[in-house]
């Protein structure tokens, strides 16, 4: 291992997006660390300025192909509250229900696709189909589950179409719902043999201690709705993130960083599991406890664990809630809410897949948008992210060149972040100095 | 200019379709959203109508195309494609050739969450087995902006027969 090194990783493989980590060591010190992003979702502030309230939505689902779900009830929230809409029970369980199967299928995706091959020691999920062919029919029948649920209640898999600012434009049939149920039972065998591989996986001992932001709701795991929770004791209302939650431009980022009273903090599934722990269903415990994951946890490679933890949960939360919808019955005349314009500011803050999510409206008084403000969970992380590799680097200082790359690009990969929010390529490039 | 996009719910690229043209891409990053852009003009054209051919856009979901090639027999995916052509030339490349044009150091095919070329050596490697072919022209400008650039919006006759000419129709 040489004493000088000058990494640059560029593209950081399967990674949603595109970035660069730059990171320059001399004399075993680490003179330089930055992950730096190139453009940021401004664009999408700027164009929703003068579109009317019921446009938003779409035009943010377009915003990321793996979060569209996320995107699009963040928007729906924030223009509700700022219209004064309040949308019936019904739709609130059927919003939750669609919101179980993105988190599903984007974190299916993260842990077998993206961050299962490292610790198989392959570059990719190509290898695993002859070695672990199991894992990739699971992650396969998992995903396509997912997909068909949100197909069924948002009218399509991906950015959907029926879930509006005030309601549903169509529902889901009865049928449709028992069939959802009838598909969420046949998972449960594929999450017990995921269970038996995952517990063979050498997850790297690293703990850093941060603050972890997340949702948090008395009664559910909050995903969909709840206050602001931090792990260092706070909890605020949604409405108020400006209180607790700051942006900065740094100089080599386009994309803005965050910070919460001066302090980095991390969002996620992680986040959520510190702070929701109790909230989760039993099943979703005992996955937990067999994996080795407990509340809190600091160690940042277990995101991806708490990533499949909450798959569990969400399996087990959606049969609860399609038999809470089917017990009361599918009520057309619930389906929507009537809106009216009028000027208002609402926030709609949701967990998407990858954390905390922010949108932030001002209408007029005719119902069309005159400022927006969005931010995005792998924004959130950035900072974050930088700490973490300036912890974990010096203990890693003497591994060869490949190691530490390797090791660096896990840990960006463990935060699963998706960088195609805010930017469309990510580069890191790996150079001896 | 509409933003709302076309219910899919009784398409779910199941078995009893056998022809899928998909469309991906983001129609927010300009030329990025060409296919996007041509399966809305598929759209509205009544000759695929009654055909057993499904239209669909696939935004930027890219992994959910495994699922399609599972259970379709042809599949024509349109894309915002740098193959190495010069900006604004049109490509229709046969999914086998691609490991040629990689080979050839061509960039990659537009990104949307794994790559296309990764999911044709997925599904490869799962032995699945489909007709499947990628028509699409390189983009001039994929930053930010929902309009396509002139020259790369007057593609999209030239891409559209193509794609007929793809089906058999």
């Amino acid at each position: 291992m040489a004493d000088n090194l000058n990494i640059e990783v560029a593209p950081l493989p399967r990674v949603e997006g595109h970035g660069d980590l730059v990171l320059n060591v001399k004399n075993k010190k680490i003179e330089k660390l930055i992950f730096r992003i190139p453009e940021s979702p401004r664009f999408f502030e700027a164009m929703l300025v003068g579109r009317k309230y019921d446009e938003s939505s779409h035009i943010t689902s377009r915003i990321c192909g793996i979060c569209s779900v996320a995107h699009t009830c963040a928007s729906i929230k924030a223009t509700e509250k700022a219209l004064g809409i309040k949308p019936s029970e019904q739709t609130i369980k059927l919003r939750k229900l669609i919101y179980h199967h993105e988190n599903i299928q984007s974190n299916v995706l993260h842990v077998y696709f993206l961050a299962v091959p490292d610790f198989f020691g392959v570059g990719s999920v190509i290898p695993l189909i002859e070695t672990y062919p199991e894992v990739v029919n699971i992650a396969l029948r998992t995903k396509k589950m997912a997909n068909d649920i949100m197909r069924i209640i948002g009218g399509r898999a991906v950015h959907p179409i029926r879930t509006v600012a005030g309601g549903f434009t169509k529902l889901p049939t009865e049928e449709e719902m028992i069939r959802m149920k009838e598909m969420l039972k046949l998972c449960y065998p594929d999450l017990e043999k995921s269970l038996e591989v995952l517990k063979t996986l050498d997850i790297p001992d690293f703990e850093r201690k941060t603050e972890y932001i997340s949702l948090s709701d008395p009664v559910d795991y909050a995903l969909y709705d709840g206050n602001i929770k931090s792990t260092d004791g706070w909890e605020i209302d949604d409405q108020d993130y400006l209180d607790n939650i700051s942006e900065k431009v740094v100089q080599y980022s386009t994309a803005k960083h965050c910070w919460t009273g001066g302090n980095v903090f991390m969002v996620g599934a992680l986040a959520r599991f510190n702070n929701n722990y109790k909230r989760l269903t039993d099943n979703a415990k005992r996955y937990a406890d067999e994996l080795g994951l407990k509340a809190p946890c600091h160690n940042t490679f277990m995101n991806n664990i708490a990533q499949f933890v909450e798959i569990v949960h969400s399996v087990d939360d959606s049969i609860r809630l399609i038999d809470e919808i089917l017990e009361k019955g599918l009520d057309e005349d619930k389906a929507m809410v009537d809106i009216k314009p009028k000027a208002g500011r609402g926030v709609g803050v949701v967990e998407a897949p990858r954390g905390l999510l922010i949108h932030d409206y001002t209408y007029n008084d005719k119902g069309k948008m005159e400022k927006a403000n969005l931010i995005i969970p792998t924004g959130m992380n950035y900072a974050n992210m930088e700490e973490d590799m300036n912890a974990l680097v010096p203990t890693i200082i003497n591994k060869s060149e490949d190691e530490i790359k390797l090791a660096c690009e896990m840990l960006i990969r463990a935060y699963d972040p998706c960088i195609s929010c805010s930017t469309h390529f990510l580069n890191v490039k790996l150079v001896n100095k | 200019m509409a933003f709302i996009s076309k219910d899919d719910s009784n398409k779910s690229g199941n078995a009893g379709t056998n022809v899928i043209i998909i469309g991906f891409g983001n129609k927010y990053r300009s030329d990025d959203g060409i296919g996007i852009r041509v399966i809305e003009e598929l759209g509205k054209l009544n000759l695929l109508r009654d055909k057993n051919i499904e239209v669909i856009d696939g935004g930027t979901s890219g992994t959910d195309l495994i699922f399609l090639i599972k259970d379709c027999s042809k599949i024509v995916i349109v894309d915002a494609i740098d193959a190495g052509q010069k900006t604004g030339d049109v490509v229709s490349i046969k999914v086998n050739d691609i490991e040629e044009f990689i080979k050839k150091d061509c960039r990659s095919l537009s990104l949307h969450d794994l790559n296309l070329v990764d999911i044709f050596k997925l599904a490869k490697a799962l032995k699945m087995i489909a007709d499947i072919s990628i028509i699409g022209v390189k983009p001039k400008n994929i930053g930010f902006g929902d309009k396509l650039s002139p020259e790369i919006e007057k593609k999209i006759p030239e891409i559209i027969s193509l794609i007929k000419k793809e089906i058999g129709i």
